[in-house]
């Protein structure tokens, strides 16, 4: 049999699997960024209550500590895995992809990880337990580890938009996939955006300061550190879009909505002004201004900026051969890893589909709406729901009254060539087009009820003569020794 | 079923495998799976029984339940994030090796395992809110405020355990997948159902939490023994109070073993006779053998041994559940992880045991030592001119490698 590494779909009908994801994802790097770029203030302000003898440093190292632990410890560590299962949930063979190849690496990183979490604690609960000198190298310690599970992870990151090196399709081997032009850029641009994060989180920390002088010192600290941050990131994100493939800067000038870049723009200058304005007044800098940046960053920066490195991978969803409906669309001879398309071609998807039930396995009349959602479900619904709402919903790419020919012309002509810039080749035999050409022009005319209806009719349908076989077959098997007798 | 039915799962599961390989012999990640398992259910066990023990507390009225609650918090805390860390390990470990049974399992409970990270992130929360609720109490003897948060944490803390049960037993039946994924002719792609379980499985994991924290209240009365301001009337209570719970617990804790193994599925064969199978159960009520002759009386050694014997029978406890995964995957559906197709790549495998063993042993070493004798000290804990060392090396240590990540990569890049 010719079966292919395709695992059952997730369909979340209200928002999208995909969405689900970007999800987790934007809440983990606003936790993830903002605890790395805390760890490496930490580092500072614990050097520098050392060498100057002070007490109000590292009192605010415990709070800003505290307040991390509660709030982005807790919920970055869980979210970090969060993004696993909800990956796997979603995309299974992207990220099953990321974890064969960069298996080592993760484990690597994991080792920072628990010197992360131990160090968290210790930097929190040993405030005025050890010296402070043993409190600042435990500081470095913490702020090296940080950064370390950071860099780790941006080139993972990277791989998803691009291998490393081009020669990685050719040679394979970890480091041509995991180091290149777009990771270096990546974790400056990252490491920058982490300490903007961190300086607009620390806000709602030094709000609680009492002591006029003191909030001023640490107000004017993460002023510059935030201004500075976010010049150089804001200069970064323009070096990146240097280095991503040709095809992903033509998804975002096509694909990507058009608040993107307004609102990016917007919470660049905000950020900007928030700090020049909490540095100049630091009276103004209370939690509930703070608090407000911190959900003005996570909503109108970094959900456009996660979402947009979703698109632009389009058609792929990691390494450049892994199609975002989960089908290998690509040679990698260094992997020795096979294109999944020829396969699909001779067979079918319905065949290939290790999942696919017998009684879907050939299209007929008796199963035509549900092969043909069958088949939506594993090529489309990943980037289109076919539902009212949801992630780019199928119906909102149809006219009304389209018809099944004009259907079956279209998908014929354009999705099974892979004509479509950024959207995967998908190969299916004609008997397959019908039907996802059937589905799609129901799902076109009367939504979800009239699939579901239909569906059901066939279902009956199918039990129906089932049971009138299984009839059939007990009456036959009564007459025979009759007949024989 | 038949032989042609089993083929059939058998091919199912060797398509779903990934086509890039693994980096090292499967039998590596194997071994780290279950050790990094092993280390994380005993982390699980400790969060689960102290923080039952700090419930019961809040509401006994004897004031060294009241102390021991508010100080088994402290553990049941820093064990969730222990737990939740370490529990990294082995879930990407089983991704690489039993990826076909790990995603299918995930994908057809998909809403279950989206869930487990909002009901996780709301358990921890609840705990936190009990503790800043009460944590500043100068007096741990008085009555605990908010007390339902931490009858919600333990509550929820239990539902994630469960999820995580269901979707680990999903994996053991690929006969089944199928079935799930079409009910009554119709495809079900919600993801809305948790398909299998074993509840003494699950019964005897969550058990284990009561020897897990009896060993812990004999370390912690071993541990605050030394200190100038120990209460020995109170801490030898909580020693004898953990010594009884280790071997009621044990006992329990075996019991329950022996009802998971009479409730194996079929297709496990005679899992439950073999030498593993045994094992297990044998290594439980050792526990509690062990602490009836060697935590007799001050036990002044063998009090810091309690948790590490928890360990090495959670451990055989990890290759008893290993061994009965293999066996069923293996021996019934004829899938070998062993011949996962390998694409050795010796850089990144070294780069992780190195890193493993020099830099995580040093940073930790350092880390510990400065914990424990922080520990044990009243007031400022200076350290000796060796463990300032100890901190020295480990920052070096740290920024070589970082040193070497740059270097590698820059050459890499400039090929």
């Amino acid at each position: 049999m010719d079966l292919i590494s395709l695992y059952p779909t997730w369909y979340e009908p209200a928002v999208g699997s995909g969405w689900v994801v970007a999800l987790i994802a934007t809440f983990h790097v606003l936790a993830s960024h903002t605890s790395v770029g805390a760890a490496l203030l930490f580092a500072y302000l614990s050097h520098k209550a050392y060498r100057e003898d002070r007490d109000d440093l590292l009192d605010f190292v415990k709070k800003y500590g505290l307040f991390l632990l509660v709030f982005t410890y807790v919920a970055g560590s869980i979210t970090g895995p969060g993004i696993w299962y909800s990956t796997t949930v979603a995309s299974p063979n992207g990220i099953g992809a990321l974890i064969h190849s960069f298996v080592w690496k993760w484990a690597t990183e994991w080792v920072f990880f628990v010197i992360e979490v131990v160090g968290v604690y210790m930097i929190v609960y040993l405030v005025g337990r050890v010296d402070k000198k043993t409190h600042m190298k435990i500081s470095v310690i913490f702020g090296i580890a940080s950064l370390a599970t950071m860099v780790i992870i941006v080139g993972i990151l990277s791989f998803m938009m691009v291998p490393g090196k081009e020669i990685w399709f050719e040679e394979g081997g970890y480091l041509n996939g995991f180091y290149g032009t777009n990771t270096f850029i990546q974790t400056g641009m990252r490491m920058a955006f982490m300490f903007t994060m961190t300086a607009v989180v620390g806000g709602i920390v030094v709000a609680g300061i009492k002591d006029a002088a003191f909030k001023k010192e640490m107000a004017r600290k993460l002023g510059w550190l935030g201004i500075i941050s976010t010049l150089i990131g804001a200069a970064m994100l323009q070096w990146y879009l240097t280095s991503v493939p040709d095809q992903a800067l033509l998804v975002m000038e096509n694909r990507l909505p058009d608040y993107f870049v307004p609102s990016i723009v917007a919470v660049l200058a905000g950020t900007l002004a928030y700090f020049i304005i909490t540095m100049l007044q630091p009276k103004t800098l209370v939690a509930g201004f703070a608090g407000f940046m911190t959900i003005t960053i996570l909503v109108a920066g970094l959900w456009p900026e996660e979402t947009a490195r979703e698109s632009m991978r389009k058609p792929w969803v990691a390494g450049q051969y892994v199609y975002s409906n989960q089908v290998i669309g690509r040679d990698v001879p260094g992997m020795d890893i096979k294109s999944q398309l020829p396969t699909i071609e001779k067979v079918g998807i319905l065949k290939a589909h290790p999942f696919t039930p017998d009684e879907l396995k050939e299209v007929n009349d008796s199963n035509l709406i549900q092969t043909g959602e069958y088949i939506a479900m594993v090529y489309c619904s990943n980037c289109h729901s076919p539902s009212e709402t949801g992630i780019r919903p199928l119906h909102r790419y149809f006219p009304d009254g389209v018809t099944q020919a004009r259907m079956e012309k279209y998908v014929k002509g354009a999705l099974t060539t892979g004509n479509i810039a950024y959207m995967p080749k998908m190969p299916m035999l004609d008997s397959e087009v019908r039907a996802l050409s059937a589905f799609l022009v129901m799902n076109n005319e009367g939504g979800q009820p009239a699939v579901v209806a239909a569906i059901k009719q066939e279902v009956d349908a199918r039990n129906r003569a089932l049971a009138e076989k299984q009839a059939q077959d007990k009456v036959a098997s009564l007459t025979l020794p009759q007949e024989v007798k | 079923m038949d032989a042609s039915q089993v083929s059939q799962v058998t091919e199912m599961m060797y398509a779903l495998r990934n086509p890039a390989g693994v980096p090292t012999y499967p039998i590596i990640f194997i071994g780290l799976g279950v050790l990094t398992f092993a280390l994380h259910i005993l982390f699980v066990q400790l969060m689960l029984g102290t923080s039952a023990i700090t419930l019961y507390g809040a509401f006994n009225s004897n004031p060294y339940w009241r102390r021991l609650g508010a100080a088994m918090l402290e553990i049941s805390k820093v064990s969730v994030s222990v737990a939740i860390v370490i529990g990294v390990a082995p879930l990407l470990f089983v991704q690489v090796i039993y990826d076909p049974h790990w995603y299918t399992s995930n994908v057809l409970s998909a809403k279950w395992v989206i869930a487990f990270i909002f009901i996780l992130i709301l358990a921890y929360w609840a705990m936190y809110f009990y503790y800043f609720q009460n944590g500043k109490n100068a007096d741990k003897t008085v009555t605990p405020k908010s007390r339902w948060s931490m009858i919600v944490s333990l509550a929820l803390m239990l539902v994630v355990g469960f999820i995580m049960h269901s979707l680990t037993t999903q994996i053991l039946h690929p006969e089944l997948w199928k079935e799930w994924y079409m009910q009554d002719g119709v495809l079900d792609y919600s993801g809305s159902q948790l398909h299998a379980y074993n509840p003494w499985r699950f019964a005897f994991f969550i058990s284990m939490a009561i020897p897990v924290a009896g060993g812990m209240l004999v370390t912690y009365r071993r541990f605050k023994s030394v200190r100038e301001d120990a209460d020995h009337d109170y801490l030898n209570w909580a020693a004898d109070l953990g010594k009884k719970w280790i071997k009621v617990g044990s006992v329990i804790s075996a019991a329950l073993y022996v009802a998971w193994m009479m409730n194996l599925p079929e297709t496990a064969g005679d899992f439950a006779t073999s030498f593993w199978g045994y094992a297990g159960g044998i290594a439980v009520i050792f526990y509690a053998l062990w602490a009836m002759i060697r935590l007799k009386g001050e036990a002044r050694f063998c009090s810091y041994m309690a948790l590490p014997m928890a360990l090495v029978i959670g451990l055989i406890v990890a290759v008893s559940r290993e061994m009965l995964r293999y066996g069923i995957l293996n021996d019934f559906f004829h899938y070998d992880f062993m011949d996962y197709k390998v694409v050795m790549d010796w850089y990144s495998t070294g780069l992780f045991f190195l890193t493993f063993a020099i830099v995580g042993g040093s940073v930790l070493a350092y880390f510990l030592t400065i914990a424990w004798k922080t520990g044990q000290t009243v007031g400022v804990y200076t350290p000796s001119a060796a463990v300032d060392k100890m901190g020295t090396v480990a920052i070096w240590i740290m920024v070589l490698w970082m040193i070497q990540f740059f270097v590698i990569g820059f050459w890499i890049w400039a090929k």
